[in-house]
């Protein structure tokens, strides 16, 4: 079976106009399976950002191939949509119009519209909540949005880059329990990028482990936790093994200057 | 490939040399070849040329940039010297600040330049009159940017040293003037274009020298290049002048890159 | 107790305006207290004489038929302006090399004070409306396209990555972050070309015209009639000052969704 999201021999390089150009991928490759949750954990600098931009198409390899259900990536698509870590919702659009965004983009009816957003902002746990501005609402909150705005347009794959890095950690955990439920719900491929190794066992299947820049898939994990996980669940021996088993791989990737 | 890096390096500079150069020749090949050239209308880079090398030749070009330049200095250091305390003490206190501001800001928003006139014949066409007309346009922006300047004191840092035992003095030697002096010099960038319209106009105005006068009374004797070659000179130093300026501002202010404003 | 609550609660409205009405009744008790020689007093004037002039040129109709000379050159300018400054400002902002192209001339012109081309305006379009026109257009055009440019150059990268990997296409880009992201920058532009304009009509009209406040102002000020000089220079500060609190108005009113407002000096 083929994989559904396959990437061989990614490698990319940023040049730039005052310093010596930088490879951030190179000869990276990776497999998701439908309906997968994967997590990719890496050192600072080893392109798991740069990899989730170049699937969203908003970056172009250098060589290597990248492949959805078995058609090339050529550019942004709307099979595919990113929760991005700074939120990146438009300050001047209310909640409702920012969840709209995708939509309207597709030339979806306003009617439509309204009714697939506010669908989704219930999901999310935001229901009052839509007339509201940007700056009126909490981290978590605008996370949410995010979320709701990614989820509108019925993507594919959902790419998630470091999403909760910004957010305080009583929020981030409960950000997590609340991923996996609508997760649970809406059955997407996710791929999540973060520096927590504790986030990443928690809510994947499989952890990829990249290596320091030029980054390259160093380790596959599985993660062998069963469905549906909760919150003792991290406070378990079982689970520490998981994690000190990553953090091995991990660690001899982590030079003082790229410390996690 | 090293053409290509020089380019890529040098791009702006390149292109910008690049457009003048075209729009020059562009000039001078339409009005010699295509067009007829009138005059009384029109002229092309050639002429001005020719009228800039006579012009830099002869005393009348240098004796009228001293006037100007005289009055305008004049003009400019009494800015500098009353409006920068007057900015200051704005900032520092409350009370005066609540008494001068309405006021002050509601002639720098007004065309001072309307009182031109009223100067140029009450103080006469000599240095004083432009000098005091220079005087009150490039004030207000070294006491609003003063004032502002020490308004945008990180309390923070007043409070560190305060709570060293630091006296007033100290207080403003160490933390209120630095930070001061960027808005300063952002000032005196706004004063100087300011002081050259003061300049102009009163010359423009009732003047018999000056480089403003020697433009306008090119313009009445319908002598083209030389108006050009006016024009391109004055034109010459209020770049010159105000890009020094700026950047003084980036190597005092480099939190000051992003120009939202250029004013 | 009450009074002092009172005071401390105004205190800023109290002092400003207290220092205006302190000012203008000194101005105006000046010869009260000190004969002036006979060459200052031409050139002097009194409060109350400046509104009685005020009065009699409004009954006249003096003041109208100036103003409105004076109103179509500065509206004209300044529409010009802003419909060839703001598209300029965003179609400059999205293309360096436009940029490179075009940046020698907007920073000579920008630097200029524009009055200086004048002469050259008189010599072309005569003494009528148009040459006022021109120098409003180019004393308005710059602030107004600098901005408009600056604005769209600090555009947020992430926005517009958002919106992108949504399937936007350059116009709708455009449309959806850059334009709305702008905005601040365009009104401080836009109040920058108003004072710019002023600028324009004051002085555009002083020289070589025979209609409008400017020429009212330069005219009496040859005949020596100090009172209409300051009726004309009342109506310009007047307007100058309503006009510039409108759009700071309006630029609050923007910030309010924004954190960080477009810097004013």
């Amino acid at each position: 079976m083929t994989p559904f999201i396959q990437a061989r021999n990614i490698t990319l390089v940023f040049k730039s106009k005052t310093r010596e150009p930088v490879t951030a991928l190179s000869n990276f490759s990776l497999e998701v399976g439908r309906g997968e949750f994967v997590s990719i954990v890496g050192p600072s600098g080893c392109g798991k950002s740069t990899f989730l931009n170049i699937l969203l198409g908003l970056l172009r390899p250098e060589a290597g191939e990248m492949r959805l259900n078995g058609t090339p990536i050529a550019g942004p698509s709307q099979e595919r949509a990113m929760v991005f870590q700074e939120f990146g919702l438009l300050p001047w659009r209310t909640v409702r119009a920012n969840v709209e965004l995708g939509l309207e983009l597709k030339g979806i009816p306003s009617a439509e519209r309204s009714q697939r957003a506010a669908e989704l902002i219930k999901l999310v746990g935001l229901q009052g909540f839509e007339r509201h501005y940007p700056h009126e609402l909490s981290g978590g909150m605008k996370q949410r949005v995010g979320l709701a705005r990614a989820l509108a347009t019925e993507p594919e794959v959902l790419l998630m880059d470091e999403p909760f890095a910004a957010l305080d950690a009583q929020t981030r955990d409960l950000m997590q329990a609340e991923l996996l439920q609508i997760w649970g719900r809406t059955k997407k491929t996710v791929l999540f990028v973060t520096h927590s190794i504790e986030e990443a066992a928690y809510l994947s299947d499989r952890v990829i482990v990249m290596t320091a820049r030029p980054g390259r898939t160093k380790d596959v994990l599985k993660i062998q936790l069963a469905r549906p996980r909760d919150y003792e669940m991290r406070l378990t021996a079982e689970f520490n093994e998981i994690k000190s088993r990553i953090w091995e791989v991990l660690k001899e990737e982590l030079t003082p200057e790229s410390r996690i | 490939m090293k053409a290509k890096e020089f380019y890529a390096e040098h791009r702006r500079l390149l292109l910008g040399f690049f457009s003048v150069i075209s729009l020059l020749a562009a000039w001078e090949l339409l009005l010699t070849y295509l067009f007829p050239l009138n005059p009384f209308f029109f002229t092309k880079p050639s002429l001005i040329a020719e009228a800039f090398k006579e012009q830099v030749r002869g005393p009348k070009l240098w004796h009228d940039l001293a006037i100007s330049s005289r009055a305008f200095l004049w003009g400019f250091s009494f800015a500098v010297v009353i409006g920068i305390p007057v900015g200051l003490i704005m900032g520092w206190r409350r009370r005066v600040e609540y008494t001068l501001d309405p006021f002050l800001t509601a002639l720098y928003a007004s065309p001072l330049v309307a009182v031109a006139p009223l100067f140029i014949i009450a103080f006469g066409v000599g240095v004083l009159g432009k000098a005091a007309l220079v005087f009150l346009l490039s004030v207000f922006p070294f006491i609003f940017n003063a004032f502002a300047g020490v308004k945008s004191t990180d309390r923070l840092l007043i409070d560190v040293i305060r709570s060293f035992g630091g006296s007033e003095k100290d207080l403003y030697l160490k933390v209120i003037l630095p930070s001061t002096i960027p808005y300063i010099v952002a000032g005196a960038r706004l004063a100087v274009g300011r002081g050259l319209v003061g300049i102009i106009v009163g010359e423009f105005y009732a003047a018999s020298e000056g480089i403003g006068f020697a433009i306008s009374q090119a313009g009445d004797t319908y002598r083209l290049p030389d108006m050009f070659v006016g024009i391109l000179i004055l034109s010459v130093i209020a770049v010159v002048l105000t890009e020094l300026m700026r950047k003084l501002e980036l190597t005092l202010a480099p939190w000051r890159a992003s120009e939202e404003v250029r004013s | 107790m009450k009074v002092k609550s009172l005071y401390t609660e105004h205190e800023p409205f109290i002092l400003g305006t207290g220092f205006i009405i302190v000012l203008l009744m000194a101005w105006e008790s000046i010869p009260l207290w000190y004969s002036l020689p006979k060459g200052m007093a031409l050139f002097f004037t009194t409060p109350s004489k400046i509104t009685a002039a005020f009065y009699e040129l409004l009954l006249n109709g003096e003041i109208e038929k100036h103003f409105y000379i004076s109103a179509i050159a500065f509206l004209a300018g300044l529409g010009l302006s802003i419909a060839v400054g703001l598209p300029a400002g965003l179609i400059i902002g999205r293309s360096s090399t436009l940029e490179a192209l075009l940046d020698p001339y907007v920073t000579a012109f920008n630097a200029t004070p524009r009055i200086v081309l004048l002469p050259l305006l008189i010599l072309w379009f005569g003494i009528g409306i148009w040459s006022k026109i021109v120098i409003v257009f180019a004393g308005a055009v710059f602030p107004l396209l600098i901005n408009t440019y600056a604005g769209v150059k600090n555009v947020n990268r992430v926005l517009v990555n958002v919106v992108r990997s949504f399937g936007a296409n350059e116009w709708q880009l455009m449309k959806i972050v850059v334009l709305p992201n702008s905005l601040p920058y365009i009104i401080a532009g836009l109040r920058l070309a108003i004072g710019r304009a002023i600028l324009g009509v004051v002085v555009g009209e002083f020289f070589g015209s025979s209609q409008g406040l400017g020429y009212m102002i330069a005219s009496a000020a040859t005949n020596y009639k100090v009172d209409v000089v300051f009726v004309g220079v009342a109506i310009f500060m007047a307007l100058s000052v309503i006009l510039t609190f409108a759009v700071k108005y309006v630029e609050s009113r923007l910030a309010s969704w924004r954190p960080e407002t477009a810097k004013t000096f």
